[in-house]
């Protein structure tokens, strides 16, 4: 609790043509009189510890000594925490600004004598950007790590430039980051707009965006000016799609580790190589996701198979658990996906009420396409996930742990039957001792590669 | 005679005198003397007990039920509370907590959607292996969503923040729906 001195001083809220003389509280701001200066609701639930704000549609929930509110549903991550007052609960002015008001449509304007609460969104709030640059043979991957989301697109501009231009915020790029590349020589903001400065002949090649933390990624890689047109009576001559296999974990992060030292970083590198060659030697072309000790994203493990329109999607990863008794091999796909479900069931039902049954027959046909999409790719998934368990079976001293729905990191977002194979327990020390030999290992790939071998031979 | 009285009316008045400074002197404690904090709040109605089933791993590495009587609120703030903090004291018999460290649960939100959020506290050291994190998150999910029938999903965050994944396998972003396939049958 804080001190009576503390609370002597008070701040001016105005709102539409009324004004409030709110306490502060150190470096913070009695909250309810603020909320109720907008004429919001708040109540709080003793027994949830948790202050629960209603504004005309939206609703926000957050708790003292928490920096997460809870906003129409959607969770948000602020800078500060609310703490107890002798009022209820007081928070900083930027917590109240950005994670009590902005949400519910307002902002704040500073006034000599305090704050006036303005209606409207607040435009051109900075973004922190972290540019990270991956070169590859042929192409170089760079992020753009965001400190909040923020709605961005990627074009190139009327001077042939590659830019990355934000919707309502001004990209600020993080000092202390550093950008070491052999195709991206500098990336500089302007206004809203971030500039990519490349290598001669380097181009946008494809983009998109990602979630938690919020990212947009670029595809760079040589592009040409004048591209020589294909003579029309040319064969298609498209190579048969990879099969890509993602060697689990990398880098730093070692994953499981057996007694022995055996992690599973280098175990499903080893395994992945190997099923690479089984695959190869039965006519299949094959990528790998990473092919040294080095880490990648989860999220661009997925993106990789889905850019090169990989046939299979495969990660191996090798198992822990708290019991060393607990061994054998598990095979899983995709959960299906409820809540996307829902919601694509929900967005088309919202079309149909808005356009009083005259709902715009192209995006009614997109979702229903999207979701046949979804189910067919998850239940070919399951298909190569059982051909796939039933060779491991096989193999001796592997008991069926069985196929299983999770919803994995790695498989979210694949566009092709994709699963995740558990070689095997590296907690459990005879099962670390077998994980650890070539023999083992060559056999574990050979059971995979016939499973994927079996599923593609059927389709 | 007039010295007599006085002497008596000067005897009784130091006997009231001690009688009312042994009532309300100051070295006598005095009950209606206590003040009572403005705040002070009614003693609650403690909720009914009800048989809960519970969830911890087993040597199989699967989950397990464990059923134990606990005082169950209706409200659903306090119904997950209650359910998630006897998840955390872990399991009466052979099973194994789902949560491999001391935890405690921070916070718990419920949106309008039947999605509860909970916060806990975050491993203190990395944690590795799909299965520890899929029995750590359904042990939890499974366990809320089996006794507050009106909730349909859990996300579980650690330390105040939504995270990704705990161990680089399971996909912690968003809220978790029931999933039996890790409760052995």
């Amino acid at each position: 609790m804080l001190s009576a001195q503390e609370m002597m001083r008070t701040v001016e809220f105005q709102y539409a043509g009324r004004g409030v003389s709110v306490p502060r509280i150190g470096s913070r701001i009695e909250v309810m009189p603020v909320l109720a200066l907008i004429g919001a609701g708040a109540e709080y639930s003793r027994a949830a510890g948790t202050y629960v704000v209603t504004y005309g549609e939206h609703t926000l929930q957050f708790t003292p000594g928490h920096r997460l509110v809870l906003v129409d549903g959607e969770l948000h991550d602020t800078n500060d925490a609310p703490v107890p007052s002798p009022g209820g609960v007081a928070a900083s002015t930027e917590f109240i600004d950005r994670a009590l008001l902005a949400p519910l449509g307002f902002r704040l304007e500073p006034i000599p004598q305090g704050y006036r609460i303005a209606v409207g969104a607040r435009f051109d709030d900075p973004v922190i950007v972290r540019p990270a640059a991956a070169d590859f043979d042929a192409t170089t991957t760079l992020v753009l790590t965001l400190d909040r989301a923020a709605e961005a697109i990627a074009e190139i501009n009327e001077v042939g430039e590659i830019t990355v231009v934000f919707a309502d915020a001004s990209p600020r790029l993080d000092p202390s980051s550093r950008l070491k590349s052999t195709r991206v020589r500098a990336v500089s903001s302007n206004g809203r707009a971030l500039l990519i400065t490349t290598a001669p002949n380097v181009g946008l090649l494809d983009w998109h965006s990602l979630d938690g933390p919020p990212r947009i990624i670029l595809e760079l890689g040589r592009v040409f000016p004048t591209p020589t047109p294909a003579p029309e009576y040319a064969p298609v001559t498209a190579g048969p799609s990879p099969i890509v296999i993602d060697p689990g974990h990398g880098g730093k992060d070692t994953g499981a580790v057996s007694d022995s030292g055996l992690t599973e970083r280098d175990l499903t590198l080893a395994v992945a190589r190997r099923l690479a060659g089984e695959l190869r030697a039965r006519g299949h072309q094959v990528r790998l996701t990473r092919d040294n000790g080095e880490g990648r994203a989860l999220t661009d493990r997925t993106a990789i198979a889905n850019r090169v329109e990989a046939e299979v999607f495969v990660s191996l990863h090798a198992n822990a658990s708290n019991f060393s008794s607990v061994k054998g091999s598990e095979t899983y796909y995709m959960s299906l996906d409820d809540q996307a479900t829902d919601e694509a069931s929900a967005a088309l039902a919202e079309l149909e009420n808005e356009a009083g049954g005259e709902a715009d027959e192209r995006s009614d046909l997109d979702l229903i396409l999207w979701d046949l999409a979804q189910a067919s790719v998850l239940n070919e998934s399951a298909v190569l996930a059982l051909e796939v368990q039933t060779r491991l079976n096989a193999l001796s001293n592997i008991r069926d742990r069985g196929v299983k729905q999770a919803p994995f990191v790695v498989l979210t977002g694949a566009t092709m039957p994709a699963i995740l194979v558990e070689v095997g327990f590296l907690s459990n020390p005879a099962e670390a001792k077998r994980l650890a030999t070539p023999e083992h290992q060559q056999a574990l790939a050979g059971a995979i590669a016939q499973g994927i071998d079996a599923f593609l031979r059927a389709r | 005679m007039t010295r007599r009285v006085f002497l008596i009316i000067a005897a009784a008045a130091v006997v009231l005198a001690v009688l009312l400074w042994l009532f309300f002197g100051p070295g006598r404690p005095s009950v209606s003397r206590t003040v009572a904090p403005v705040d002070v709040l009614p003693t609650p109605t403690p909720a009914p007990e009800q048989r809960v089933m519970l969830l911890f791993a087993g040597p199989d590495g699967l989950l397990h039920p464990e059923l134990r009587n606990v005082p169950l609120p209706v409200e659903v703030h306090e119904r997950v509370r209650a359910i998630v903090a006897e998840v955390l004291i872990g399991p009466a018999g052979e099973l194994q907590p789902v949560v491999p460290w001391e935890a405690e649960l921070n916070a718990v939100f419920v949106d309008g959607e039947g999605a509860a959020f909970i916060d806990i506290t975050p491993p203190p050291e990395p944690v590795n292996g799909s299965r520890i994190e899929l029995l750590l998150a359904y042990g939890l999910v499974d366990s809320i969503l089996l006794n507050c029938p009106s909730l349909t999903s859990v996300q579980i965050l650690f330390g105040g923040h939504e995270v990704p994944t705990l161990t680089g396998h399971l996909d912690l972003s968003r809220p978790l729906r029931l999933n039996k396939a890790f409760i052995s049958s």
